[in-house]
């Protein structure tokens, strides 16, 4: 501008940008923003605040602070607390049932096949993935049921009515889903068959196992299954509640596959027939990869559902872990009233378990979202 | 097919096992023969098995003297009715219990599942918070929780608590006061009919109104006044129409009144707590289903955020609630079989328990038993079906 000799380069400063006002960003605008805003958002905040603060302390005092913890009778629990002795006593009745104290490696070794057989696709390598690992699901609960009976393998034998607590809610549930599953995706291949006999037959069987109440698909397997085997025959009670947890499981499992199968494109059957591919071949290969990825959630879910629900078989007499809860609530040792304890851990136990595959349903869906849309 | 030639010795066509159709037939006699003869096998065993333990067929069982009690019933029933009876006052309870739970399960619902939308952080956190805790743990436990640990902590009959003397609640139960018709009650009925009818005509007037000159009539206030003024003024003409006969302490219990049982209670709390997290459920995953751009441009025709929800997302949100809701009711009703855990009397501890244990006649208690369940589930899909077409998306044509 100026042809002034003293002319000298200025570069340009700008200032140091000022911070946020503190209503626009940081803790106390957040603050306005999600507790604040508004006279009856603030209302509801406080309300609620208060709330917390009248209820929380005195539940953490009977939770920890003054709950016992150390002891094996009912007299070491002389605070005003929670009883925890009460679970500590009972822990393992509440895991393993009655089975023999001696045996009880066998339990802990099945559940460990069950977490290797579940994790096997990502430690299989490659090349063996697809089909060991459909094999190995499939055999592992006639497995476990040869590991824990014994007689087979020439162990001692441990009858099925020592059989219980949550180890048997996790093994009944795990062994139903994995038969449950091939079983299900049969009947809604017969669901959409072109054969009116093999549809008719599949839609009675899905729409009657999901229509029933799970309670009467046990009592049936208690009372009326039974008269349906030759007289003599005496089929073990844990054997016909597999068989109705399985078929149960096949029906809403059948019914998730069909949403699945809605999903997928007519291209995909056009394409695979060009190519030559025979019905189950595509069905098993190009079909059947996809569903499942589609379904995938609803499976988990109904996995969950279905986990919750082997609770149920409490009330057919069979020694699952509210069961065991319950006989040990009427235990003449330990007559203090302790149901909110054991309701508690064992509402606690269930929930890590079911939120925890919930967590692992949404991050599968997460994961196999290979759509691109958003 | 005809234009690939085909390699020498083969002119003829494809052998008859390779044709599609006669392998379909196949496939299918062998499945029907197969099937056909489990059928036969379970039939002859069942036959057999019942013989060889002396268990008659039949329904006449269902004119005979049942002989027990039941706990409670909506219709009179004493130990000398028949069977058929217990039968019909199980099926009442088990409908009443279901009744109760869709009518809360669904508001316990749509409050949390709104809720998870609220602006205050604290309420979406507490609505996520709910439907995690309660979806996860098993519903019997959850009924144990209500009956063994909560229900049972309540004082007893003596230390009742009460609401102004005309509620009370302790470990038998809770206590309401029963409506007694008076002379009025007729009158009252008749105002109460003809102020839905004029409600219903309302609604169609102002939906009008709106649709020819766009005016909007303060239909909800309108109603609502209508609601309370005819009743109020025929009970002024006509008298009272109810007295209420209220609850008494005698001896170690109460007296008069209605009594809701400690089963029930439990039940349908436990009934409404866990099905409604699932409502909540589906109606988050609806409401997140209606893409943000309607909340923008409702916003940008200047609706009220309170009218945006009602008018703009919920109807849309609809379309992907109900038929969540279908099946949520549904399985509301299968799950309260759940009461023979804790002996409320509703059908199937009746009539499945019971009523089996003391005829033995298992298979015409499970068929009816049955038939109930699927009976009341198609009423509820019919419904909900129908309502479904309602809030569905009418496409253009």
């Amino acid at each position: 501008m100026s042809s002034s000799s003293h002319h000298t380069t200025r570069v340009f400063e700008p200032k140091p940008s000022q911070p946020a006002p503190v209503t626009a960003a940081g803790p106390i605008a957040w603050l306005r923003n999600n507790l604040f805003a508004g006279p009856l958002n603030s209302i509801t905040t406080l309300v609620i605040v208060a709330f917390f603060l009248w209820a929380i302390p005195p539940l953490l005092d009977w939770l920890l602070w003054s709950a016992d913890f150390s002891g094996t009778t009912q007299q070491d629990c002389t605070s005003s607390g929670a009883c925890w002795v009460f679970i500590q006593a009972w822990s393992q009745q509440l895991f393993y049932g009655s089975f023999p104290d001696t045996e009880i490696w066998r339990i802990n070794l099945t559940l460990v096949l069950l977490a290797l057989v579940l994790s096997s696709p990502y430690w299989l390598p490659h090349h063996l993935r697809n089909r060991l690992d459909l094999a190995l699901l499939v055999i592992f609960p006639f497995v476990a049921i040869a590991i824990l009976d014994g007689r087979i393998l020439g162990l001692e034998y441990v009858s099925t009515d020592f059989w219980g607590g949550f180890s048997l809610n996790l093994l009944l549930a795990s062994a139903s889903i994995i038969l449950g599953m091939p079983l299900g995706f049969l009947w809604a291949l017969g669901r959409r068959s072109n054969m009116p006999m093999a549809r008719s037959i599949s839609v009675i069987l899905i729409e009657f196992f999901r229509g029933v109440p799970v309670l009467a698909l046990f009592f049936m397997g208690s009372v009326m299954l039974p008269l349906f085997f030759p007289e003599g025959t005496n089929v073990d009670k844990l054997l016909r509640v597999w068989i109705v947890l399985t078929l149960f499981m096949a029906g809403y499992m059948a019914e998730v596959y069909r949403g699945g199968f809605q999903a997928i494109p007519n291209g995909q059957y056009e394409a695979s027939a060009a190519l030559g591919l025979s019905y189950w071949q595509t069905t098993l290969l190009v079909i059947l990869p996809q569903v499942i990825k589609v379904s995938m959630p609803n499976i988990l879910a109904t996995s969950i559902m279905l986990f919750k629900n082997t609770t149920f078989l409490l009330i057919i007499g069979i020694f699952e872990v509210l069961s065991t809860a319950q006989t040990a609530l009427t235990n003449s040792n330990w007559l203090g009233g302790y149901a909110t304890e054991a309701y508690l851990f064992v509402g606690v136990v269930y929930w890590i378990c079911c939120f925890g595959m919930s967590r692992v349903a949404a991050n599968i869906e997460k994961k196999l979202d290979t759509s691109h849309q958003s | 097919m005809s234009a690939v030639k085909r390699p020498e010795g083969s002119k003829s066509a494809p052998a008859f096992y390779n044709n599609p159709n006669v392998r379909a037939v196949f496939y299918q006699l062998l499945l029907v023969a197969t099937l056909g003869y489990l059928v036969f096998l379970i039939i002859a065993n069942t036959l057999a098995n019942m013989e060889a333990r002396g268990i008659k067929t039949g329904f006449d069982f269902l004119t005979t003297t049942a002989g027990f009690d039941i706990l409670m019933s909506l219709i009179p029933y004493d130990a000398t009715d028949t069977y058929l009876r217990t039968f019909f006052v199980g099926l009442l309870n088990t409908i009443l219990v279901s009744a109760v739970g869709i009518v809360l399960a669904t508001m316990v619902g749509f409050i949390m599942g709104v809720a998870h939308f609220s602006k205050n952080w604290l309420v979406t956190r507490l609505a996520v918070a709910y439907v995690e805790t309660f979806r996860n743990i098993p519903l019997l436990l959850q009924i144990f929780f209500w009956y063994f640990a909560v229900l049972a902590a309540l004082p007893s009959a003596r230390n009742s608590m009460s609401l102004g003397e005309a509620v009370f609640l302790n470990v038998r139960g809770l206590y309401l006061p029963a409506p007694v018709e008076e002379a009025g009650a007729t009158v009252f009925y008749i105002a109460v009919a003809v102020a839905i009818a004029a409600i219903i005509w309302l609604h169609r007037y102002a939906k009008k109104r709106q649709d020819d000159e766009g005016v909007q009539l303060p239909v909800w206030r309108l109603s609502l006044g209508i609601l309370i003024a005819l009743p109020a003024l025929a009970s002024v003409i006509g008298g009272a129409p109810f007295s209420f006969e209220y609850p008494e302490l005698r001896g170690f219990n109460f007296r008069g009144g209605i009594t809701v049982i400690p089963e029930l209670m439990a039940l349908a709390l436990a009934l409404t707590v866990y099905t409604g997290a699932f409502i909540a459920e589906a109606v988050r995953a609806g409401i997140q289903a209606v893409p943000h751009g309607q909340t923008e441009a409702a916003r940008s025709i200047g609706l009220k955020e309170s009218k945006i929800m009602k008018l703009i997302i919920v109807p849309q949100a609809m379309r992907v609630i109900v038929p969540l809701l279908n099946s949520e009711y549904q399985s509301l009703v299968k799950n309260s079989t759940l009461a023979t855990a804790i002996g409320y009397p509703d059908l199937f501890t009746v009539f499945v328990g019971t009523s089996l244990n003391q005829t033995g006649q298992a298979i015409e208690i499970v068929f009816m038993t049955l038939a109930v369940y699927f009976a009341v589930n198609m009423t509820i899909s019919l419904c909900m079906n129908l309502f479904n077409r309602r809030v569905s998306l009418v496409e253009r044509k």
